[in-house]
């Protein structure tokens, strides 16, 4: 018999078989399903309940439960969903802060990705730096075992959507799609590009984090109406040309042009970026656009994003906002999520591109003052209708006995961005420092807004689920009004714990201006201070047996500090970590948790080692919320649908809820204990 | 060539459009199929058949030279140097047929993109619509080009005249249908269609004067004479398959992967060295 028929046979049987995908039968219970709202707070949920705004939160709250959520120590983000997904406290997963900082170098790095070590081994033919031995991989700071991991080990089908933290993706087994912390294609949280023919003006005090892009609109066909603009959006690092090891600078970017064509007659322009061309009138946001960066020549290596414009204003002055260049969800250039097939797969299903960077929400044009209120609150429809349809998407794989997780951005960062315009905690409150009567009262009730949206979407996952499934809706933190900024490095300065050189008042750790054989503490990270430790710190002078009485000093102190315009204590609590942390990792933690209180915050600039004079201003930044105080002014928000054993339970516990409900024994060095009643 | 294609895409629009678009799969696996069994042809009636199979068995033999003499230089440099020219004899035979086989295979492919390829455009959906005016003709500016759509289909946005002789629209498509744009450029009218809504069936992306018309040969391309160059629609969106590889390169793929394949399996059944 001639082979080759039965072999096309065989050939059009496995391409049309139409084989099943691999899901897993979940165990003949029922399922959990949680959603993550980040910075819901008890007290602003509390009255929309009350008042009748929140329906749904009402109806969830008396099926089974609602009580406030202790967060983390301190109360961060990155911090506090990683005590959730571990159930461990920072001393066990590593995590202390949005930013660490390095012992021999005194610079501050990330709390989720520390920088690689070996770069690995080039050679260089013309131009190209080629990789010949692989050096280190980016890696997950955070340590301890995820849930989903111990929840898929017994048999469950797991899905987490827009995990915060989980970038980059730890291996798992289970179905992840890391959220925030998940990078932009220039490996950052997410630079915008800001092309206009008008220098902007950043507000007194702050750097403008745009990448500006200063243009003409050029007569390219003579007639006498400037029509054309040509610039350029910056994608990944050249990461052929870069130095191996060498931190990017501006020009070490690779690019792609773009090409804006303004009608003569109308505010409308035909942008070109690539072969893709999108039609945007004066005011409008477009759809994604696919976009792709050359890393090697004839397209050998090409490395695609997605980008969103916003046509703020094209005549008589033009303005175009780019968005940070999302990584493709139809092709992540690097895994964002487990397996890697699930981004692209959530792409598939939800008809293209979506958020992919961790934190969408446009906060830093905003605080630049490229945008307006009102630019902000376009842009953050678009992310809602993103995580919308991600969340109907997630209930609609949904099947009873399944784990899922789904994260949830529509309060925190408003929260962050829009308290100034009225607070919705405190009825009656002083105007915020960087109130602005002009837009005030038309977002005034944003936040209330917000809530009431993720009040729909909760609506929504009622209506959908099966009736016995366990629904739990928490908050990693709550919020409160940000109205004085605390210069850290400036306190300690005056208290003679941090010497400058030269006698200088005001200078940058980065800048070599600390005198570090006369320092004996300094602050880097938003609730951090270090002591500048003998044997750890590269120039340390602490030695270990003056240690406790260094840090006991520094804490007597701190919960002295008044504020100088109206006594009012500073600092509500200061912890050792060695104190309240528990874990292998405890020795690298901060010294010292420094916990604010109400109203009070970290500088960006100390945060990042800079000292400026004064240690305290009023918060005339337009992020005008926070939550990165001490951990009983913000807690959370949980609520079940089941009943709650008692009160008092923090994000820990959640995590064991979750392993008690599958019936999965508790991970070594897990803190929580499960909060229903049996 | 516009004469070529135009009596392929009326055979092509019978044999894949009125009885091909409910089983792609069937279609998608018995035109590669047969694009191999082409090929074969091709190569047996146009290849150096002796040619090959001496290029093939001095392969062989140097080949094997290398693998027995490994440890004495002075064999294997110049075994390998022989292996290597034979190697350009080998790809050299090939040349003729590859040139001659390329025009039924493309033809064949091109077809199969056009009626498979894309999805029509989703009811709701905005496109972007460009205009490119054919600087050869001339005698008509972007602000003398319009467009008249049919029901079904709504501007969306006030019309971009660009400095690069191009006018781009964006519509709305509100009802499904097979839409017919008339773009006029002063008194001459370039009709577009516009697939939106339905069932999978052929959908046309461009209409150019330019040699691409060749890769695009679903709609007959602009007169000479005609101040249009091109009309494109700017959002592609592929249709999916099944299992099978989807979009223009899914098709590719799939189509030369097939073929190879059924011309391996059937060369000897043709008589054809390879």
């Amino acid at each position: 018999m001639h082979k080759a028929p039965v072999l096309l046979v065989a050939l059009a049987a496995f391409a049309f078989s139409g084989c099943a995908g691999s899901s897993r039968t979940s165990p003949d219970r029922p399922g959990l399903f949680i959603l993550g709202i980040d910075g819901m707070d008890p007290v602003i949920l509390q009255r929309l309940m009350d008042e009748g705004k929140a329906p749904n939160f009402k109806k969830l709250a008396e099926s089974g439960g609602f009580q406030p959520l202790g967060t983390s120590n301190p109360a961060q983000s990155p911090v506090a969903w990683s005590n959730f997904v571990t159930g461990l406290d920072p001393g066990g997963h590593g995590i202390y802060d949005f930013v660490h900082r390095d012992p021999q170098t005194y610079l501050p790095t990330s709390s989720a990705t520390p920088p690689p070590g070996d770069p690995g081994t080039f050679v260089k033919v013309g131009g190209y730096y080629l990789p010949v031995i692989a050096g280190d991989d980016l890696i997950n700071n955070r340590t301890g075992t995820a849930w989903w991991d111990a929840v898929y080990a017994a048999g469950v089908d797991v899905e987490v959507y827009r995990i915060p933290g989980n970038y980059p993706v730890p291996e798992s087994e289970a179905k992840t799609l890391s959220g925030m912390g998940t990078v932009d294609m220039r490996g950052g949280y997410g630079q915008y590009t800001w092309i206009t023919d008008t220098v902007p003006t950043a507000p007194a005090g702050h750097d403008l984090k745009g990448d500006v892009q200063l243009v003409a609109v050029e007569d390219f066909d003579l007639d006498g109406t400037p029509e054309t603009v040509k610039a350029a959006i910056k994608g990944p690092p050249d990461i052929f040309h870069l130095e191996p090891g060498k931190l990017p600078g501006e020009t070490d970017y690779l690019t792609a042009p773009l090409t804006v064509s303004i009608d003569p007659a109308a505010e409308v322009a035909l942008i070109e970026l690539g072969a893709e061309r999108v039609v945007l009138q004066e005011g409008e946001w477009s759809r994604w656009v696919p976009v792709s960066f050359d890393a090697l020549p004839a397209g050998a290596m090409a490395l695609g994003g997605s980008v969103r414009f916003y046509a703020k204003e094209l005549r008589p002055g033009f303005k175009l906002y780019v968005s940070p260049v999302n990584l493709g969800a139809d092709a992540p250039p690097q895994p964002i999520s487990t397996s890697a097939e699930f981004a692209p797969e959530l792409a598939d299903l939800l008809g293209g591109q979506y958020y992919t960077q961790g934190m969408p929400e446009e906060t830093n044009a905003l605080k630049d003052g490229t945008f307006n209120d009102d630019d902000y609150v376009k842009q953050v429809a678009l992310v809602q209708e993103d995580s919308s349809a991600m969340l109907s998407l997630a209930l609609a794989r949904f099947q009873r006995g399944d784990a899922t997780f789904v994260y949830l951005s529509d309060i925190d960062l408003q929260c962050h961005m829009l308290w100034r315009h009225g607070d919705p905690k405190y009825a009656g409150a002083a105007p915020h420092p960087a109130f602005e009567p002009t837009s005030a009262e038309a977002h005034k009730l944003d936040i209330e807004g917000y809530y009431r949206h993720v009040d729909g979407l909760l609506g929504r996952v009622m209506d959908r689920l099966p009736p016995d499934t366990l629904l739990l809706a928490m908050s990693d933190h709550g919020f409160q009004p940000f109205t004085r900024v605390v210069h850290l490095n400036a306190w300690l300065r005056d208290q003679g714990f941090l010497v400058l050189k030269d006698g200088k008042r005001t200078g940058h750790i980065a800048s070599g201006d600390v005198d570090w054989s006369r320092t004996r503490a300094y602050a880097l990270g938003f609730n951090a201070i270090y002591l500048n430790l003998a044997g750890r710190e590269a120039q340390g002078i602490v030695t270990a047996s003056e240690a406790a009485s260094v840090a006991e000093d520094l804490r007597t102190r701190l919960l002295a500090f008044k504020d100088d315009k109206d006594g009012h204590p500073v600092v509500l609590r200061v912890e050792r970590s060695s104190d309240i942390y528990h874990g292998a990792r405890v020795a690298e933690a901060p010294d010292l948790v420094v916990g604010y209180d109400r109203g009070y915050g970290h500088s960006d600039e100390s945060t990042l080692g800079e000292i400026l004079e004064p240690e305290l201003a009023d918060n005339t930044s337009r992020w005008s919320g926070n939550h990165l105080m001490a951990p009983e002014v913000v807690p959370g928000v949980l609520l079940s649908s089941r009943p709650l054993a008692a009160e008092g339970h923090d994000l820990t516990d959640v995590t064991a809820t979750i392993l008690a409900w599958y019936g999965v024994d508790p991970l070594p060095g897990m803190q929580g204990t499960p909060f229903l009643t049996p | 060539m516009a004469r070529f294609n135009s009596i392929l895409t009326l055979v092509f629009d019978v044999l894949l459009g009125r009885l091909g678009h409910d089983r792609p799969w069937f279609d998608l696996l018995l035109w590669p199929i047969l694009g191999g069994i082409v090929a074969l042809l091709v190569i047996k009636a146009v290849s150096n058949q002796a040619g090959i199979t001496r290029a093939k068995n001095f392969i062989q033999v140097h080949l094997l030279e290398i693998v027995l003499f490994r440890d004495d230089l002075r064999v294997v440099l110049p075994a390998t140097a022989r292996a290597l020219g034979y190697n350009l004899m080998y790809l050299g035979y090939n040349i003729v047929p590859m040139l001659v086989m390329i025009v039924p295979m493309t033809a064949i492919l091109v077809q199969l993109v056009s009626h498979y390829a894309y999805a029509p455009t989703q009811v709701g959906s905005v496109v972007t619509v460009v205009a490119s005016l054919d600087p050869a003709v001339g005698g008509v500016k972007p602000a003398e080009v319009s467009i008249e759509l049919p029901p079904g289909v709504e501007l969306d946005a006030p019309p971009v005249r660009s400095a690069g002789q191009e006018v781009a629209w964006r519509l709305r498509v509100t009802a499904p249908g097979d839409h017919v744009l008339k773009v006029h450029a002063g008194s001459q009218v370039e009709e577009k269609l516009l697939s939106a809504g339905g069932e999978a069936r052929k959908v046309s992306v461009l209409r150019t004067k330019s040699l691409e018309a060749v890769l695009y040969p679903a709609e007959p391309v602009p007169a000479a004479d005609s101040p249009i160059a091109s009309i494109q629609i700017m959002e592609r969106h592929d249709q999916p398959l099944g299992l099978l590889p989807a979009g223009e390169s899914g098709i590719l793929m799939w189509f030369f992967g097939v073929s190879l394949l059924a011309g391996f399996l059937l060369k000897d059944f043709f008589g054809v060295t390879l």
